[in-house]
């Protein structure tokens, strides 16, 4: 198990944004689901050790980040790509994963092979000596990819990568999940509900700081058949059902037929 | 961007062009070393070679026509494959100096030496197998044994053996010379 | 490389590409980075020391001009002007250290193996070690008094103390610039109306002492704030 999560919660002042949140995961891709302000970045920030959380227990990697050493060891084996990541403009691309390769204390005779290889699966190779101010938005954020991948890390926390991409660049991103799902911990937080159904082997739906969804992408599927749920494939109605039941507080799981959705989601 | 207008990218600074024109030679660079190197060592020659080309890019003079940049990038790939023989591979071509070991030709006598396709030819005009100067070739520059030695085992006097080398290395000059303008690149 | 041609089947061309790559595309890091990754044990604190904003030659070129500019003002009035300039310089550039005013990237530094307190705290010993040594000798060169030439240290101290207390706890630079600037102002300000000498912040000895406490006292809120990240949605 590469994540073990217990009853965690982080408060800032008054809200909860995380509540109680129990999860265990070991190799594969994870998908986290959620509308806006669910807690989902939060819940990321936390496995990244950037945010210490309020109360429960969290082990990283079999270790506790609470503590300096085992914190740096989950680092050093650790990938994060934020939300909106900043840029040094000056930087060409390859500098700037050479940079967060360094920063993860890889070996230094490593760095130069491991940033070929990164920027060649994400497809900046012939863009590996432009400066980043010269780049799309697109192109940006594989960088970030990039650096999150570069030092081949077990744990790999994922906020929104595919902002920006176009599509056949997503499926590019897919398959590059589906790669590094066989060997790490691979979390990627997303409100885009098409990206988990073709990577992930696992989901869940955080809505208000708790899990109300944990499963497979099939059984969130079947959480929408037989259901007036709005969405225009399978997974977002599932989507939008598991949302519109935990909303709802309604305890009976199975439903024939769905209360009135106003709204759903974005997805 | 023709192969001539990708090499004076690479020899700007552009890694990209560089990038294309390994996606354009490697494989039948790769191929032709592959007839005479084992697979690893081709990887690490085609390495070597490629590097060679990003740091000497500015040396190219696209003198010819068409086929100009192929043979320049042979040129540099046997080389490097000269070098790493040189350094300890593997023994199949150990050869001395085949051209001109009185130093006359300007081309490292090694790297002529590795182009086998133009060297067995080159060989069969030796003569047929089992004749006095193929017996010299095997003996003396792939056995790489002493001109005493040969003179032993062939039954003839030395300056007789040494007479022979010479004439082999005039017959092989000449063919591996007629070899070379024919070995401009597949594209 | 996708679409390579093949190739002989048991040449992996990929590979070499990505052995031919890794070369083209290094940096080597100059003799300053490296010598600074020995003493410092470690090559990505010595890479995050160099490209610190406030010791990139842009920055460090203002600042000697703002030294050279006290050190011809001091020459042409007699007041010792470096001392008093010298503080505020030393500690806008321990403000621009680190923090989400300078680096963009500031989030992820935070998720690095490389601390970003060990990042904070080698820049800030960078800037001030330097800006140190460029007063001094801006001061040795104006002919100011020995006392006065050194004197102004521990006010430095306080500044840039102040200033990372202030940058760290607000999460920007601007502010830490901004309070260190106004802090040191005042403070030359209040000796000056107190004693009726200019240099009297800097010169007056009894000063030392609450200098060095107060630097204490701002040292450790910088630390403090440093050590609990804090987020925010």
């Amino acid at each position: 198990m590469n994540v073990e999560i217990s009853d965690l919660t982080r408060r800032f002042g008054r809200t909860e944004a995380v509540a109680g949140v129990s999860l265990e995961t070991g190799p594969g891709v994870f998908g986290l689901l959620g509308p806006n302000g669910a807690g989902k970045t939060s819940l990321l920030r936390m496995m990244a050790t950037v945010l210490p959380p309020t109360s429960g227990r969290l082990r990283l990697l079999g270790r506790d980040p609470g503590s300096f050493r085992p914190r740096r060891e989950i680092r050093r084996r650790l990938g994060y790509l934020p939300q909106s990541l900043g840029y040094y403009p000056g930087f060409t691309v390859a500098e700037f994963v050479e940079y967060f390769a360094l920063l993860k204390e890889m070996p230094p005779g490593q760095v130069p092979r491991a940033v070929a290889t990164t920027l060649e699966q994400v497809g900046l190779g012939d863009k590996a000596r432009a400066k980043l101010r010269t780049l799309s938005g697109g192109m940006l954020r594989r960088a970030g990819i990039a650096q999150a991948i570069v030092n081949q890390p077990e744990l790999l926390l994922l906020d929104e990568p595919t902002a920006g991409l176009d599509p056949e660049q997503r499926v590019a991103f897919r398959a590059l999940l589906r790669d590094l799902g066989q060997r790490a911990t691979v979390v990627v937080s997303t409100h885009l509900v098409e990206d988990v159904g073709a990577a992930c082997t696992e989901v869940a739906l955080m809505e208000r700081g708790k899990i109300v969804f944990h499963g497979s992408p099939a059984e969130l599927i079947a959480r929408g058949e037989d259901t007036a749920a709005a969405g225009d494939a399978p997974l977002e109605r599932g989507y939008s059902a598991a949302l519109a039941m935990a909303r709802s507080a309604t305890p009976t799981p199975a439903v024939t037929k769905a209360p009135t959705v106003t709204k759903a989601p974005p997805a | 961007m023709n192969d001539d207008e990708l090499i004076a990218a690479v020899a700007g600074g552009d890694d990209a062009a560089l990038r294309e024109l390994f996606s354009r030679h490697a494989p039948w660079l790769a191929a032709r070393l592959r007839a005479v190197l084992p697979a690893a060592e081709v990887e690490d020659v085609l390495q070597e070679t490629f590097l060679a080309v990003w740091r000497g890019a500015r040396g190219y003079r696209p003198a010819r026509e068409d086929g100009t940049a192929g043979g320049w990038l042979w040129g540099i790939a046997r080389r490097q494959a000269a070098l790493l023989l040189r350094r300890g591979g593997p023994a199949v071509l150990v050869l001395p100096a085949v051209i001109a070991a009185d130093g006359r030709h300007a081309e490292d006598p090694q790297e002529a030496a590795l182009a086998r396709a133009d060297l067995e030819q080159a060989v069969a005009a030796l003569g047929p197998a089992g004749s006095a100067e193929r017996e010299v070739w095997r003996l003396l520059y792939v056995e790489d044994r002493p001109v005493a030695e040969v003179a032993r085992l062939t039954g003839v006097p030395e300056g007789t053996v040494k007479s022979r080398a010479h004439r082999v290395r005039r017959l092989l000059r000449a063919a591996l010379r007629g070899g070379q303008t024919a070995e401009g690149g597949a594209r | 490389m996708n679409g390579t041609d093949a190739g002989p089947p048991d040449v992996d061309l990929d590979r070499v590409w990505l052995g031919v790559a890794a070369q083209v595309w290094r940096r080597q890091p100059g003799w300053l980075e490296r010598a600074a990754g020995r003493l410092l044990r470690s090559p990505g604190l010595a890479r995050a020391l160099v490209i610190t904003p406030s010791l990139l030659p842009g920055w460090l070129i203002a600042t000697g001009v703002v030294l050279v500019a006290g050190l011809l003002a001091t020459r042409g009035t007699g007041t010792p002007y470096v001392p008093l300039v010298a503080p505020a310089v030393a500690g806008a550039g321990v403000a621009y250290a680190y923090g989400p005013g300078t680096d963009p990237a500031w989030e992820l530094s935070r998720s690095m193996a490389v601390s970003d307190r060990m990042v904070l705290l080698v820049r800030a010993l960078a800037v001030f070690g330097l800006n140190a040594g460029l007063g001094l000798a801006a001061s040795a060169a104006s002919g100011t008094a020995v006392a006065i030439t050194f004197g102004w240290l521990v006010p430095m101290t306080a500044v840039c103390a102040l200033a990372l207390a202030a940058a760290t706890v607000s999460q920007s630079s601007d502010v830490g610039v901004a309070a260190g600037m106004a802090g040191w102002v005042i403070t030359v300000l209040g000796a000056r109306v107190a004693s009726g000498r200019l240099i009297a912040a800097v010169a007056d000895a009894r000063l030392v002492l609450p200098y060095l406490v107060f630097a204490a006292a701002c040292g450790a809120v910088a630390w403090y704030a440093t050590r609990i990240p804090r987020g925010n949605t």
